[in-house]
């Protein structure tokens, strides 16, 4: 089968938080046709098969290669990337953990840089974890843009049945306003498009969402429909991409829902959240686009509060992984 | 009592006829209230071949009501005189209340353009009502879909404003107005979350401070008054919690907000309440569906949720006049 493409990994994500285990969990079918190769502290891991009872055993890689079908959904291959000596304690920050989860990222960028992996699949981090062990990052995907070498950035937020891409995301609304302009919009335009096809979608249909009420109402809510956004639309179709709008944001998801669009640009983090997250917060997932490799991860945290029982649900994961295959798939990797 | 509610047919010109049809014909509606029609009865008849009903006539009464000499049915066009009807059945609907007539109008879907060509100078009909019924009090539209009402701090405005607008006052008065909505609803305490502005509802000051200066002072301030409310609260999972029964109501700082939610929850099912009214009074959350009248397509989940709103409205009200 899908033994000789290239692996995934997987990061243990916070050794403290849900990680480790939603990623045992993940890993005791076969979920994805290629091999995943789990990337962190072996003893981490080893717990977390305790924890969550799984039919598991761990198999420690020198290097990556070697992979053989029979241990699918039997073994856990891991690359060790950190050596904690103990695992932490759960719940709670700890400097330790910060800089463990990091370096696992930090391993795993350099495989997927020298084209050693297919991709990224990331486990949650904790930002005030990283933030204890003096690594100024504010999470994931600041690391993965300066790491990976990527000048613009963007998240793809989506589940089975709806895909986003946000012109704005962490800010006030105030400021996203402001920030939303030309050069945003056709930067996130484009970075949709590229993420469709990356998704093997081949001619994206991608809807671009107004920024006022009825999309401006022709001007009676607002200009920028007419002062910047429909213009970076034409500028987008000029460069032969299917792209409409903009459309009212009420109705534009409904009817992305309903098939009509591959993947709606949203205007600010929660016009496209507000969606995504209605519409299946546990089985959303982010794709981070314009980095040099793929890189997917779960829509949530590293749940602190039942981390170490055992009762995480890893179906996010899980479709993290399975979108980081499609995408190592369309780009035949 | 049994509530009594009155119809309206709607613009005559659009699918309001065939959901009224529907909605009579459906044996529920004659056991929650005494139904009467308020219109042209030859308007009512087309409405009933077009659902292709055959509603109990012992179920429902019609009042005659043609304010107009000469009005031709037109299905999809927005004309002036359906217009002028649909203003003067609004008025006289709701007048029937204040004299006693009546306990609540459930209207079917209206036609802006044409009411602007039958003479309506008001922003929408909610404030026209007002005006009619010589009421100065606060209104306020609320849409309500699956258990879920929501209204909303600003409206029609352009995003960029909505910062401007939202202070202690409007995020407090559009809170009690909530609560008093629903109350009127027949809610005994009604519980209410107020969404933040903010994506992370600020994130602790990192993404804006109106949640710190502005909308959590309100939240507090509606509190103290006993109210059932609770927020700021992450736009993004406060409808999540809304669906999962968290809350009866949620308080939306801008349009999309509240919309977007709404509209994936279940577009076809909503219903628009004319909210402060001295007179109950909900419509469809839907438009009059030029595209498909007579067609017999038209469903009618959101009229006959309109209409059980609209009762519960009336049964509360009573109940309240008598006690």
């Amino acid at each position: 089968m899908g033994i000789d493409k290239k692996p995934l990994a997987i990061t243990m994500g916070d050794p403290s938080g849900i990680g480790p285990e939603i990623v045992v969990k993940t890993l005791v079918d076969r979920v994805v046709d290629r091999p995943v190769v789990v990337i962190g502290d072996p003893a981490v891991i080893e717990r977390a098969i305790d924890i969550t009872g799984a039919a598991l055993s761990c198999r420690i890689l020198d290097r990556l290669g070697d992979f053989d079908d029979a241990g699918i959904g039997t073994t856990i291959d891991i690359l060790p990337a950190v050596d904690m000596s103990e695992p932490p304690k759960f719940g709670v920050v700890s400097a330790a953990s910060g800089k463990a989860a990091y370096d696992a990222v930090i391993a795993a960028i350099d495989l997927a840089k020298t084209g050693e992996i297919a991709g990224i699949v990331t486990a949650p981090l904790h930002k005030e974890a990283m933030s204890a062990a003096g690594i100024r990052y504010p999470g994931h995907t600041e690391v993965l843009a300066d790491k990976g070498g990527a000048e613009r950035v963007a998240m793809m937020l989506a589940n089975d049945e709806l895909r986003t891409v946000l012109v704005t995301i962490h800010c006030s609304l105030r400021d996203a306003i402001e920030r939303a302009d030309f050069d945003a919009q056709l930067a996130a335009i484009r970075l949709a498009h590229e993420g469709c096809l990356a998704l093997g979608i081949e001619k994206p249909r991608i809807a671009v969402a107004g920024l006022n009420p009825h999309a401006g109402e022709g001007g009676l809510f607002g200009q920028e429909e007419i002062e910047i956004i429909s213009p970076a639309i034409r500028a987008a179709v000029a460069e032969n991409m299917d792209v409409t709008g903009p459309w009212p944001g009420d109705t534009v998801f409904m009817q992305a829902r309903q098939g009509r669009f591959d993947i709606v640009v949203a205007q600010y983090h929660d016009q496209g959240l507000i969606p995504v997250k209605y519409m299946g917060i546990e089985k959303g997932v982010n794709v981070t686009l314009g980095l040099p490799f793929i890189r997917t991860s779960p829509d949530h945290g590293t749940a602190f509060d039942i981390a170490g029982t055992g009762t995480a649900d890893a179906e996010s994961l899980r479709t993290a992984l399975r979108y980081a295959a499609r995408m190592a798939d369309a780009r035949v990797l | 009592m049994t509530p009594r509610i009155t119809l309206l047919l709607g613009d005559r010109n659009g699918i309001g006829p065939e959901l009224i049809a529907r909605l009579l014909a459906d044996p529920k509606t004659a056991d929650s209230a005494t139904v009467e029609v308020l219109g042209d009865p030859a308007v009512l008849d087309q409405g009933i071949a077009a659902a292709g009903v055959s509603p109990d006539p012992n179920g429902f009464s019609v009042t005659p009501f043609t304010p107009i000499e000469i009005i031709e049915t037109t299905p999809g066009m927005p004309t002036e005189a359906a217009g002028r009807e649909m203003l003067a059945m609004l008025a006289e609907g709701t007048r029937r209340v204040l004299d006693g007539k009546s306990d609540g109008v459930v209207f079917g879907p209206l036609n802006k353009e044409a009411m602007h060509k039958g003479g309506l100078t008001h922003e929408d009909e909610m404030r026209y009502l007002a005006d009619v019924l010589d009421f100065h009090g606060t209104v306020g539209e609320l849409n309500v879909l699956g258990g879920l009402w929501t209204t909303r701090v600003t409206s029609h405005i352009p995003l960029k404003h909505v910062a401007d607008h939202i202070t202690v006052d409007s995020v407090y008065d559009a809170t009690l107005f909530a609560h008093r909505t629903l109350a009127s609803a027949g809610f005994d305490r009604p519980r209410i979350a107020v969404a933040a502005l903010n994506p992370h509802a600020g994130d602790g000051g990192n993404f804006g401070m109106e949640e710190i200066e502005v909308i959590a002072p309100a939240v507090e301030k509606a509190k103290a008054q006993q109210l059932a409310v609770e927020g700021p609260y992450p736009s993004d999972t406060v409808f999540v919690r809304a669906r999962n029964g968290d809350f009866d109501a949620v308080v939306t700082m801008y349009h999309d907000q509240g919309q977007i939610a709404m509209k994936l929850m279940g577009f076809a099912e909503g219903v628009t309440v004319l909210g402060g009214l001295p007179v109950p009074v909900t419509t469809c959350g839907h438009g009059t569906g030029y595209d498909i009248v007579g067609q017999g397509a038209a469903k009618p989940g959101s009229i006959t949720n309109a209409f059980a709103i609209c009762t519960a409205m009336a049964r509360a009200r009573n109940a309240e006049a008598a006690a």
